[in-house]
């Protein structure tokens, strides 16, 4: 029998043909992104975990923690699927849109209520039970003030300290503070501002006074609490419900930031700095004597400089008294949620149950010495620590409960949704220019500050139109005191 | 020709004249159809076909639907709102602001990295310089580096506070305090620099291969009518090139005219929008994490009026680039 000849026509259709059906094959696929299977392997269910990375270690970490949750539940598979910080929404989005989205997964703060109000969260309280409640802290789970429940029901869990998200320092780093002279942590603004100059003056181009990470604008807000409402970080006095982007506390905060640059008391280039990464940096080197910090940053610099004479201290206030405290709205912050389509809910819950559990949270708490929502798992242990002393002091002096619009009606969540996803009437919008450029911040805020009102005005009655009652009346809390602590029975 | 006998009614033979010739009667082939005379060429331009209508086609075209929604980017568009998002975007200041940046961007590529490729193309295509391929490879060298990598070691060699290039120019005297290469006034230029210093290898080797197509014999009859280098260069070189020149511009132009991935990375559009692009500024309103909820349709009409504006400014340059081309071809 004689061999069919390969003739070069012949071969280049079988290579035309086959070049087809892998762009065909090719696009199908494409067309069923992120399509893993999710059928179990031999008798197990596998529940997918979308998770970040975050912070340092976190992959191997969480790899860690699930193996022994395997190890305890046999019958369940954790497959792990990462994505970066910033891509994590539009990734669980993506996954949702695709019909493959993940059954337990991790959504904070903005990012949770996006996905929520696309109805792809599933409510919780079926599975809670009184053990799993009394894990929180007593009255923490109370539906008006968790920060986890949305209309009544419980929709997410947590997974650090409620004053963690909030609360703030001003970090020194002593050695390169004693330079300039200055042997204590400034108290007062105006401390601050001489303190960063001698330090600078002294440095001689090598050691500067004071810097931070301009990222959504936070140096000013850190600042802002300390001298008025902390309600102004969304450019609102909840007091009167009114736009407030001129109030004097985030004038006089614009004005220290734009003092200490044009006087070049701040650390070089400190406005192009994208990621926290470089003010850690310079700080454990010693290229930077100050900065104003959240807790997790007090993780990294000991992490890059275990030995650092570092003191820990409130951010200072004006000279001329307190005016304001760093705004907690909720009992804790939102962080893990399952999926509403989950195949596997039952199962999806025991991962969620681990990951609410003293154990899951104790380990994470000495892997990265976050103070977690679980009090009891670090509560002892904090407590003899000197930078997690410092901290829970801090956060006791200088952190208030505040009205929640997002909480107290469902107006007052549409309308601050609104605001929030106005970019161009955010304050960060008109402050760094005038800090940068030294020009006074008082006339542009008082333009933005009346077009805020306005679009405040006309989105209310946008809202109302589409069904949802909608006022000033959901963002004004008239008693509320900006020096005492809220409660959300006072209105 | 032969004749044939038939037999007449009456058994008398007449002769009739035979009828007129035709050709052997053969099998009727259809000849065929263009597409099947080309079914092969059209089966082998298929993957291409399919991947661009998957991955450039539809999304564009389904961009320009979505420009006419207010769309969060999940679920079907359903919210038409007309031209809003276009007139939002037309009124933006940002958007022009971003427009202005990105087009300055295509400017200095043109103005400064074309001309400069071309010298150093003619100097590197010189057989008289020794070691010209390995300067080839150095200059290529930034274009196959990862942008991201590029923008954040620059950042980092930038760094008014001990970075390297601020130590040197302290070190060797050249100024008393740092120089912030990055901040709101000076950051523009500079990631535009490093713009023309990552793109510059791949204008070289299109200038390079520009040069190779002169014939040799036209150098050496310049030579014999006795022309020094800077007469051969615009009499003889310059028309020669020039109608690739008009496609080089062209690319230059277009690659030019979206250094998203270097701005990114260095510095994110900032310090306050000092480097924002048209790219950013749509990935701000698609993709940004703070947003409660993305805007996919004005993202979507940011980038069909940056689409259509690059499009008429291109085809502006028509005629004047089609004289050249025509010009340089005679």
């Amino acid at each position: 029998m004689m061999e069919p000849e390969l003739t070069r026509r012949s071969l280049l259709r079988i290579l035309g043909v086959g070049a087809a059906a892998t762009a065909v094959g090719g696009l199908t696929t494409a067309c069923n992104l992120v399509g893993s299977s999710d059928k179990p392997s031999g008798d197990k269910v596998r529940i997918k975990v979308m998770l970040v990375p975050d912070p340092t270690g976190a992959s191997q970490f969480y790899r860690e923690q699930f193996d022994r949750f395997e190890e305890k539940n046999p019958d369940i598979e954790v497959q792990i699927i990462e994505n970066p910080t910033d891509q994590q929404v539009n990734a669980i989005e993506l996954s949702f849109q695709q019909g493959d989205p993940p059954d337990v997964f991790r959504a904070q703060d903005n990012g949770f209520d996006r996905i929520f109000d696309r109805g792809w969260i599933a409510p919780l309280d079926q599975y809670v039970t009184d053990e799993f409640t009394s894990r929180f802290p007593e009255g923490s789970l109370d539906p008006a003030t968790s920060g986890l429940h949305r209309d009544g029901k419980l929709y997410t869990l947590p997974l650090v300290w409620g004053k963690w998200s909030v609360v703030r320092f001003l970090l020194v780093n002593n050695t390169a503070a004693k330079v300039g002279g200055v042997t204590t942590a400034p108290k007062t603004w105006e401390e601050l501002e001489q303190a960063a100059a001698a330090i600078t003056r002294a440095g001689g181009g090598r050691t500067f006074g004071f810097a931070g990470l301009w990222s959504k604008s936070n140096l000013a807000r850190m600042f802002q609490h300390t001298a008025g409402p902390s309600s102004i970080d969304n450019g609102i006095d909840l007091r009167t419900g009114r736009a407030a982007i001129n109030h004097p506390s985030l004038a006089a905060a614009v004005d220290l930031l734009t003092r200490m640059h044009a006087a070049k008391t701040m650390t070089p280039g400190w406005e192009s700095w994208t990621d926290a990464s470089k003010v850690h940096t310079a700080f454990a080197k010693g290229e930077l004597a100050m900065f104003l910090a959240a807790p997790y940053q007090i993780n990294e610099v000991r992490k890059l400089n275990p030995q650092l004479d570092m003191t820990i201290a409130a951010v200072p206030v004006p000279a001329a008294g307190r005016g304001g405290y760093s705004g907690q709205t909720a009992s804790f912050s939102p962080l893990w949620s399952m999926s509403a389509q989950s195949k596997h809910p039952e199962q999806a819950w025991k991962v969620m149950d681990f990951l609410a559990s003293k154990d899951f949270h104790r380990a994470y708490y000495e892997k990265f010495g976050t103070l977690t929502a679980l009090e009891s798992a670090w509560q002892d242990k904090a407590a003899s620590n000197a930078d997690q002393k410092a901290i829970m002091d801090i956060a006791a002096e200088t952190v208030r409960l505040i009205p929640n619009p997002v909480l107290a009606s469902k107006g007052g969540k549409e309308l601050m949704s609104a605001i929030r996803g106005k970019q161009d009437l955010q304050w960060s919008e008109i402050a760094l220019p005038a800090i940068l450029r030294n020009q006074p911040f008082d006339r542009a805020a008082a333009d933005l500050n009346a077009k805020l009102d306005a679009f405040i005005d006309e989105q209310a009655k946008a809202i109302s139109a589409k069904g949802t009652p909608a006022s000033r009346a959901d963002l004004t809390f008239p008693t509320w005191n900006p020096l005492q602590p809220f409660n959300p029975s006072q209105k | 020709m032969t004749s044939t006998s038939t037999v007449g009614p009456g058994g008398t033979t007449e002769q009739v004249a035979p009828p007129p010739q035709r050709p052997p009667a053969t099998p009727r082939r259809r000849r065929p159809g263009t597409l099947r005379r080309h079914a092969w060429q059209y089966v082998f331009l298929a993957p291409m076909l399919l991947l661009f209508v998957a991955f450039t086609l539809w999304p564009m075209v389904a961009s320009w639907w979505y420009s006419f929604f207010d769309w969060d980017g999940v679920g079907p568009a359903t919210e038409w709102v007309g031209f809003a998002n276009f007139t939002e975007v037309l009124t933006s200041g940002r958007f022009w602001h971003a427009f202005r940046n990105s087009f300055l961007f295509s400017l200095v590529a043109i103005c400064v990295e074309m001309p400069l490729a071309l010298l150093v193309a003619i100097l590197l295509n010189s057989r008289r310089l020794r070691g010209r391929n390995l300067y080839r490879l150095l200059l290529f060298l930034p274009v196959v580096t990862t942008t991201a990598v590029v923008g954040i070691v620059f950042a980092v060699l930038l760094d008014p506070a001990g970075g390297f290039i601020n130590e040197l120019l302290r070190s060797t005297g050249l100024v008393d305090s740092p120089v912030t290469f990055l901040s709101e006034s000076s950051a523009l230029p500079t990631v535009m620099a490093i713009d023309v210093w990552k793109g510059f290898g791949i204008t070289l080797v299109y200038w390079l291969a520009a040069l190779q197509t002169v014939p040799e014999d036209l150098y050496e009859a310049s030579k014999v009518d006795g022309a020094n280098g800077p007469q051969t260069l615009r009499h003889v070189t310059i028309p020669v090139i020039a109608p690739i020149g008009v496609v080089i511009l062209l690319l230059t132009f277009q690659r030019s005219m979206n250094p998203f991935d270097l701005v990114q990375a260095m510095t994110q559009a900032g310090p306050n929008y000092a480097t924002d692009v048209v790219a950013t500024y749509i990935y701000r309103y698609a993709f940004n994490p703070e947003l409660n909820a993305p805007r996919y349709g004005f993202a979507c009409a940011a980038g069909v009026v940056f689409g259509v504006i690059t499009l008429v400014m291109t085809a502006l340059q028509g005629p004047l680039l089609r004289r050249q081309y025509l010009k340089g071809s005679r």
